[in-house]
């Protein structure tokens, strides 16, 4: 056997570790956060633009899932899972902290906000693809509601019917303000490119 | 068909890739075809965000310290493994104080050295014999040591810890890039100290873990 395959062999697999994270096994709640760990600090990064509150998120949201492994059946896949909690974590620290979680009409505030496309004139192009750091930095400015609906649609993939049941809206407000946050992020990243360009 | 009328179909236009209808339009007008082109890379784009940044080892370390409080990791189950610990563990115990008392000196020499060079470039301070004996080859046989040790206790960590190693070891040549580039910057020099302490918590997770 290479050498390979013996440490696959050796590694335990998620359903597992869940079994043994329900006994109290440690090692199988640490195995369970390094599978995890990314997506869920990554997740609460985007939906905050802060990183001391993504790590206390993070944390939260892992302990919420210890708290109730044993009540995790395999109904749903674990993954899907553990991120439906973090996002709630998230969302509910938004709510705490007063910020827009649940995206406003299309006639409210933000509107103004909303680039607006100068029909039929020129337009320049993004071109190439856009350098992740530019792309992440533009998601932390963009305003906390647009924010959230970016997230949770193009980054973590919830259907919109998903994300209006998570954030409390309607489907179609949660389609409108997603364009609108895609609208807001291509101007973004323009800016920021006229800037780097000067 | 007008953009005016295109716009109103274009969050369906780029979610969708063929909406022949609208294809028309997209053909004889360049401006709503560059949009819909980079509506459809940042939404892309985004995706690769996904796992994109890492936490950092603390946060593990505050997870478990909560959990044991909390009692959900089985105190009888840590007791048992306590007794089957090896020998090695103890022979290899004096390194968690030992590599973290290393490894925060060396932040803290090289904060000091970067800071008196930005302050006076022509005077050379003498470097302490430790810092440059163990700066280069010393950690990386700590490194492979620890591994070891991991691999001996529990060995489907071993690969998670290597991959937490590379990244704080990669964290570290960072920093001390940016701090030499940049020896005025606070920030650069805090960098260097925070990367060294977060390797010296991997030691201390590592060593710290309970047996099976």
């Amino acid at each position: 056997m290479t050498d390979a395959r013996k440490r696959q062999s050796e590694k335990l697999s998620e359903a597992d570790a869940i079994e043994r994270a329900k006994q109290g096994d440690a090692e199988a709640f640490q195995i369970l956060y390094e599978l995890h760990r990314r997506r869920v600090y990554s997740l609460c990064l985007r939906m905050t633009s802060n990183t001391a509150a993504a790590e206390d998120l993070t944390q939260e949201a892992f302990l919420q899932l210890f708290r109730k492994i044993g009540t995790f059946r395999g109904e749903s896949a674990f993954s899907t899972w553990l991120h439906r909690m973090a996002v709630n974590v998230v969302l509910m620290q938004l709510r705490k902290k007063n910020l827009p979680v649940v995206p406003l009409d299309e006639t409210a505030e933000f509107e103004d906000d909303v680039p607006k496309k100068e029909l039929g004139g020129p337009d320049t192009r993004l071109t190439g693809s856009i350098d992740r750091l530019e792309l992440q930095r533009s998601i932390d400015s963009l305003p906390p509601g647009y924010r959230t609906i970016f997230v949770l649609h193009d980054v973590e993939g919830y259907e919109h019917n998903e994300i209006a049941e998570l954030v409390g809206c309607s489907v179609g407000n949660s389609k409108s303000q997603l364009h609108k946050a895609r609208l807001k992020l291509r101007e973004l990243l323009k800016t920021s490119r006229a800037e780097k360009a000067i | 068909m007008t953009c005016v009328e295109f716009e109103r179909f274009l969050p369906e236009i780029i979610e969708q890739e063929n909406l022949t209808d609208k294809q028309a339009h997209l053909k004889e007008c360049s401006s709503c075809s560059t949009l819909v082109s980079d509506l459809r890379v940042i939404s892309h784009e985004a995706r690769l965000l996904q796992e994109s940044d890492e936490p950092n080892p603390r946060v593990w370390n505050r997870i478990e310290i909560a959990l044991r409080q909390e009692g959900l990791i089985r105190d009888a189950h840590t007791e048992s493994t306590r007794q089957l610990e090896s020998p090695s563990r103890w022979r290899l115990a004096w390194l968690v104080p030992a590599m973290a008392a290393l490894l925060l000196s060396i932040g803290f020499l090289k904060h000091q050295r970067d800071s008196n060079t930005a302050q006076s470039p022509s005077v050379q301070p003498n470097e302490p014999a430790t810092v440059a004996a163990v700066s280069d080859d010393s950690p990386r046989f700590k490194d492979e040591e620890l591994l070891q040790e991991v691999s001996l206790r529990s060995p489907a960590m071993r690969n998670s810890y290597g991959t937490d190693l590379e990244n704080v070891n990669a964290y570290i040549r960072d920093a001390e890039t940016a701090a030499r580039s940049n020896p005025n910057d606070e920030a650069a020099q805090r960098y260097v100290i925070n990367a060294y302490e977060q390797k010296a918590m991997l030691y201390e997770m590592a060593l710290d873990r309970p047996l099976q």
